[in-house]
């Protein structure tokens, strides 16, 4: 019960602030941070500060975190529940690790449990669901790995880099998150 | 699988218009109703229909309705649920303009259906004027618990009355009468 919702064992999860705006405008024009991720334009820095300010006011609708590391304090990345619907008990789930130095330590995974811990214990959730291309073996075995299952495959959902590729779509129900790698 | 929970045996939910406003203000001008609600002054004609103007849309956080027969579809009565979005915990509002016990008990148990079956509520609580016997007699029979009471919680007309917090779970919903 002492233990903090926010905190897992590599990471925390915090608000967006302002200052984060300078690390977010970096990632999200870079090109291999955006690969697996929706985006598909170059981004602007008064895009970025509107995002921060959109995502000021948490709530059951839409949570937004920032992911810090526990050691240093380090902005490494972000993470929410988005388009709760308060009847199904579900949201949709979203994370990006930007910091390219944390990829492969387990950080994305921490981040992962700890956000849907988030979403189970304190917003009551039954189900989380999240989009994933197919290509991104990475992504997919992590979700795998703390008890997502594959549901849907959307075909040739996605175009990208000049081609079409599906997209998987996965969900994890209340008591399946595991913390055991 | 009930796929009309709006309706009851006697009555139907369904949402506010603005036309509702004139019962409305009748109610809530009457002793006879406000005695056991929070309405403690009298309520102007505009206000009421500012207020019933002002009503959200049915929804989660606030599922309000106006409560009318089914045999006529007059209005009879009004209840809401208003909800917290993580608890899952949806407190009741009712008005019954028509005292019929039978629209009451029907209202209350078809607002909880909806609670339970159309906004996945884990608990729906409500608070009752302790001196008001016929109220908690119709929502225990309906399957609400009596939790507990607020002592001298409210003072009206000359002196202190409390109030009792009823809960109730979805298992113990009593959906037809038993007596």
């Amino acid at each position: 019960m002492s233990e903090s919702p926010f905190q897992g064992r590599l990471i925390r999860l915090r608000a967006q602030e302002p200052e984060d705006e300078p690390l977010l405008y970096e990632w999200f024009n870079d090109a291999e941070v955006t690969e697996h991720l929706s985006m598909r334009y170059p981004l602007s820095h008064r895009s970025e500060r509107e995002f921060i300010e959109k995502v000021s006011a948490p709530s059951f609708n839409g949570v937004q975190f920032a992911v810090e590391t526990l050691a240093e304090g380090r902005l490494i990345g972000g993470c929410g529940l988005q388009d709760g619907s308060p009847e199904n008990r579900g949201a949709i789930l979203g994370i990006a690790i930007g910091d390219k130095s944390y990829w492969d330590g387990g950080y994305g995974t921490d981040a992962m449990r700890t956000l849907c811990r988030f979403g189970f214990e304190m917003m009551n959730l039954h189900r989380i669901q999240l989009d994933v291309y197919a290509n991104n073996l990475r992504a997919r075995h992590v979700y795998e790995k703390i008890g997502f299952k594959a549901e849907v495959t959307k075909r040739q959902a996605l175009y990208k880099f000049g081609e079409y590729q599906d997209v998987l779509v996965m969900g994890l129900l209340e008591g399946e998150l595991r913390w055991d790698d | 699988m009930n796929t009309r929970p709006y309706e009851g045996r006697l009555v139907r939910l369904r949402a506010r218009d603005s036309e509702d406003a004139v019962a409305f203000h009748s109610w809530f001008n009457d002793w006879q109703v406000t005695n056991w609600m929070g309405v403690r002054y009298p309520v102007a004609r505009g206000r009421e229909a500012w207020f019933v103007e002002h009503t959200p849309e049915p929804g989660f956080t606030r599922a309000a309705f106006a409560v009318e027969a089914l045999a006529d579809g007059r209005l009879v009565g009004n209840c809401e649920l208003q909800c917290e979005l993580e608890d899952r915990t949806g407190t009741v509002g009712i008005a019954m303009g028509e005292r019929n016990a039978g629209f009451g008990t029907d209202t209350m148990r078809t607002l909880c259906r909806v609670g339970f079956e159309v906004m996945n509520l884990h608990r729906i609580g409500l608070t009752v004027d302790a001196s008001n016997e016929r109220a908690r007699h119709v929502y225990r029979k309906v399957g609400f618990k009596e939790e507990g009471e607020l002592r001298d919680h409210r003072f009206i007309r000359g002196q202190y009355r409390g109030t009792v917090v009823m809960g109730l779970f979805r298992a113990e919903l009593k959906r037809e009468e038993t007596q």
